[in-house]
């Protein structure tokens, strides 16, 4: 075996090109590096907001709860269904929401751009489901008041959706923000909570919630609960885990971000592969000789193979270190965008994950190893004499 | 042997080199032509969007509907010369659980073909739409990937409006702008307004409205937002084009993307451009020692650099624009129009576009030869022709 520091060495004799190389495969990891973590950060933002021991019911043929209603007999229907979770003084854990989009002028960028804000009308009761959330500036709104909280992803990015600001809900109906939360990375985060008969009265649905949200006894006890909701056709209801609910949503975001890096990727990936094997067989022509003494020297055809295999490696592996280190500094980067399931604005980040950071420098050092094939051929062939005369 | 000869001949010595990197150049330029095609198309909705049209909708979320005694009352206002109403359906498909997406609505055939006068349909199709409640009018696109056919009945599920919704193709529609979609389903309003609860009923999502004069939007708008001010639903006017745009931005973030990621293709491009022709310098410093050495001045030297740089990129320029034409119009282009046509209605090589690409390949090949030609100026003569290797 011909020592890798040989490998190694040979590189930083040329800099130049091993620099231009690495950094041609540096980008495509990138980009691929890049667009895996976007794919996972867009996936825990919708995931994390639901839990496994949790249901959420919405009106039969509805995917979203913007698209769903339920009435106020139904609301109490599903709060008594077997599976429900009580606590001590005997009432259900669940709480009935409605969640309508407001058109909010965006702050920042250019003048004049509007975006849609999730609000979710809760009763008091909606806090117990979401235990993660918390405020984390100002203080929670008072029940049954025109208060209303603010997602810290959202705060200060829209006309008066910061702490000590007001907006319309409904011409001359103000609400006041007068809380920030927190709700673990969640889309939550994305969303206005606000008093449920507030934005029942401001969008004219009386005694009409877009969903239901229960916490089960166990998550084991939810197919009793779904039996029991889509039993009665009457009703017209379909009842989901909540994980399930928030993972359909997801899916085809995060499946569009995630298919688009890898195409754009696999493209890019034959510009980078043509740079390796171009800097590879200029390596080869240029150390004839020294290849021709190292066969001379007894080393076998294939040890001079696997030596210059290793070399491309070491050249693409540089690359992808170069390239996942660029990514991970998108980890400070936020994007924000609309979730086509939602119609709503979702901040989103860059997940960083070790298997997804694995997989980009693992892609890095196959190019090295496509790319450097042909030149480690063309090295194995080498005939000592010939090469060592010149 | 002229000069010309000289740097013709140098390009041909080491064909496999010069091969790959035209190839590497080809991919990029490719590449490049793709991305920008894509954002082209999915903004060309707003460039081509027509600028005499207004759309009307509730003033703080368009998931409420307003009023239809208003879209009487929008008519009233001077400038505007016709308004249509629609409301959002949200069909599934059951046969597919409605992976398919496409666009549902509720509408009044008359007005709607008044208003938007790129919609091609034959008159006796629109005669039959018009008599028949349970009618749809699709889109080309759309029946050919169902299937449809005039007479054919069709079942959708409401997501929206609940239950088995029966409808029967009366019309298919073309378009006389390629931008227009070609993918959505449309049908009587009258139909909905009589199934729904009494609650429900008489109320539109929107208004779409052709003015007479492009340049009064802004001011038709204001009209038309004052009159609705002071009661309980008010509105929100804008022209198409600022409502599409509007759109556009809350996909921003990802078109921002795009565009970065195409310029990342040409930084590749220009790597392995310039590491090809540093290597072709290095191995030929003894020979440019000698040119030097019988007279020729530094600046032969650098014409032999970036002569041969602007080769290989304008040759791997034209080669990569003329195969992006037939991959994006008769391949990947064609795809997206038929299985996408409300992102993509119309996907295209633009040739500004691939004029632009040549243009950046041009220039790419350029800079990528400034570092290796400005090493070989600072030749020593006789250090070169003492180098060995």
């Amino acid at each position: 075996m011909i020592p890798i520091n040989y490998n190694v060495r040979s590189l930083f004799v040329r800099k130049t090109t091993t620099i231009a190389t690495a950094i041609g495969i540096g980008l495509v990891v990138f980009v691929l590096a890049s667009a895996l973590m976007l794919s996972a950060g867009i996936t825990k933002t919708l995931v994390t907001a639901g839990r496994a021991d949790q249901a959420i019911v919405l009106r039969k043929g509805s995917d979203t709860e913007l698209a769903s209603s339920i009435d106020t007999p139904a609301t109490s229907l599903i709060l008594a269904a077997p599976g429900v979770k009580r606590d001590e003084r005997g009432n259900a854990i669940g709480a009935g929401e409605v969640v309508i989009v407001l058109a909010m002028d965006k702050l920042g960028g250019e003048a004049g751009q509007v975006s849609n804000v999730q609000v979710r009308g809760i009763p008091e009761s909606s806090l117990k489901l979401r235990s993660d959330a918390h405020v984390i500036a100002g203080r929670p709104p008072t029940p049954g008041t025109d208060e209303v909280m603010v997602g810290k992803s959202i705060a200060g990015r829209f006309r008066g959706m910061d702490l000590g600001q007001h907006f319309d809900m409904k011409k001359n109906r103000p609400v006041n923000v007068v809380g920030v939360f927190e709700a673990g990375g969640s889309s939550f985060e994305s969303e206005v909570w606000a008093d449920i008969d507030t934005v029942r009265s401001a969008f004219g649905r009386p005694g009409l919630a877009s969903s239901v949200t229960v916490r089960l006894e166990s998550p084991s006890k939810f197919e009793v609960f779904r039996a029991t909701m889509e039993g009665d056709k009457q009703l017209g209801l379909e009842a989901m885990r909540e994980a399930t609910y928030y993972e359909k949503q997801s899916s085809d975001m995060s499946s569009l971000i995630r298919g688009l890096g890898t195409a754009i990727s696999v493209f890019f990936s034959f510009g980078a592969i043509i740079g390796a094997v171009i800097t590879m067989l200029a390596a080869v022509s240029q150390r004839q000789r020294e290849i021709g003494t190292l066969r001379a020297l007894g080393f076998s055809r294939r040890s001079i193979l696997l030596s210059f295999l290793l070399e491309s490696s070491v050249l693409a592996l540089m690359g992808g270190v170069l390239g996942i280190v660029g990514a991970l500094f998108m980890s400070f980067a936020k994007i924000s965008m609309m979730n086509f399931a939602t119609w709503q604005e979702v901040t989103f980040c860059f997940e960083p994950n070790p298997v997804l950071l694995a997989i980009a420098l693992a892609a890095g050092c196959g190019m090295g190893v496509i790319g450097g094939f042909l030149p480690a051929i063309r090295a194995a062939s080498v005939e000592p004499v010939k090469a060592i005369r010149g | 042997m002229n000069l010309t000869t000289v740097a013709v001949k140098n390009i041909a010595r080491n064909r496999g080199r010069t091969l790959l990197t035209i190839v590497g150049v080809t991919v990029a330029i490719l590449a490049f032509v793709l991305l920008r095609t894509l954002l082209w198309s999915w903004t060309a909705a707003i460039e081509q969007s027509a600028s005499d049209r207004i759309g009307v909708r509730h003033k703080v979320t368009f998931i409420m509907p307003l009023p239809k005694k208003y879209v009487d009352e929008i008519r009233q206002i001077p400038g505007v010369k016709a308004a249509a109403y629609a409301n959002w359906f949200g069909a599934k498909d059951p046969k597919d659980e409605g992976r398919d997406f496409f666009a549902t609505m509720a509408v009044e055939p008359e007005e709607l073909l008044t208003v938007y006068d790129e919609f091609l349909v034959k008159p006796a199709e629109v005669e039959a739409w018009k008599q028949n409640r349970r009618g749809a009018l699709v889109g080309d696109m759309l029946a050919k990937k169902k299937g449809w056919k005039i007479g054919d009945k069709v079942v959708l599920s409401g997501t929206i409006f609940p239950g088995e919704w029966q409808f029967e193709i009366s019309g298919i529609y073309t378009a006389k702008r390629a931008t227009v979609d070609r993918n959505s389903f449309y049908f009587q309003w009258k139909y909905l307004n009589e199934s729904l609860p009494p609650a429900r009923q008489d109320k539109v999502g929107w208004v779409s409205a052709r003015i007479g004069d492009a340049g009064r939007s802004a001011e038709i708008c204001r009209a038309i937002d004052a009159k609705f001010d002071d009661r309980d639903v008010q509105t929100l006017c804008m022209s198409e084009k600022a409502m599409q745009a509007s759109f556009m931005g809350m996909m921003s973030a990802i078109l921002k993307a795009i565009d970065i990621v195409s310029i990342v293709i040409l930084l590749i491009m220009m790597l392995v451009l310039g590491n090809t022709i540093a290597m072709g310098v290095r191995e030929r410093t003894t020979e440019y020692g000698t040119l030097r050495a019988i007279g020729f001045v530094p600046r032969h030297i650098v014409l032999f650099v970036v002569g041969e740089s602007l080769f290989t990129s304008a040759l791997g320029g034209a080669i990569g624009v003329a195969v992006a034409y037939p991959i994006v119009n008769l391949g990947i282009g064609r795809y997206l129009e038929e299985n996408w046509g409300q992102f993509f209605a119309i996907f295209r090589v633009q040739p500004p576009i691939a004029l632009a690409a040549f243009g950046l390949a041009l220039l790419l090949g350029g800079l990528a030869a400034i570092i290796p030609a400005y090493g070989t100026t600072r030749l020593n003569t006789v250090a070169a022709l003492r180098r060995i290797g």
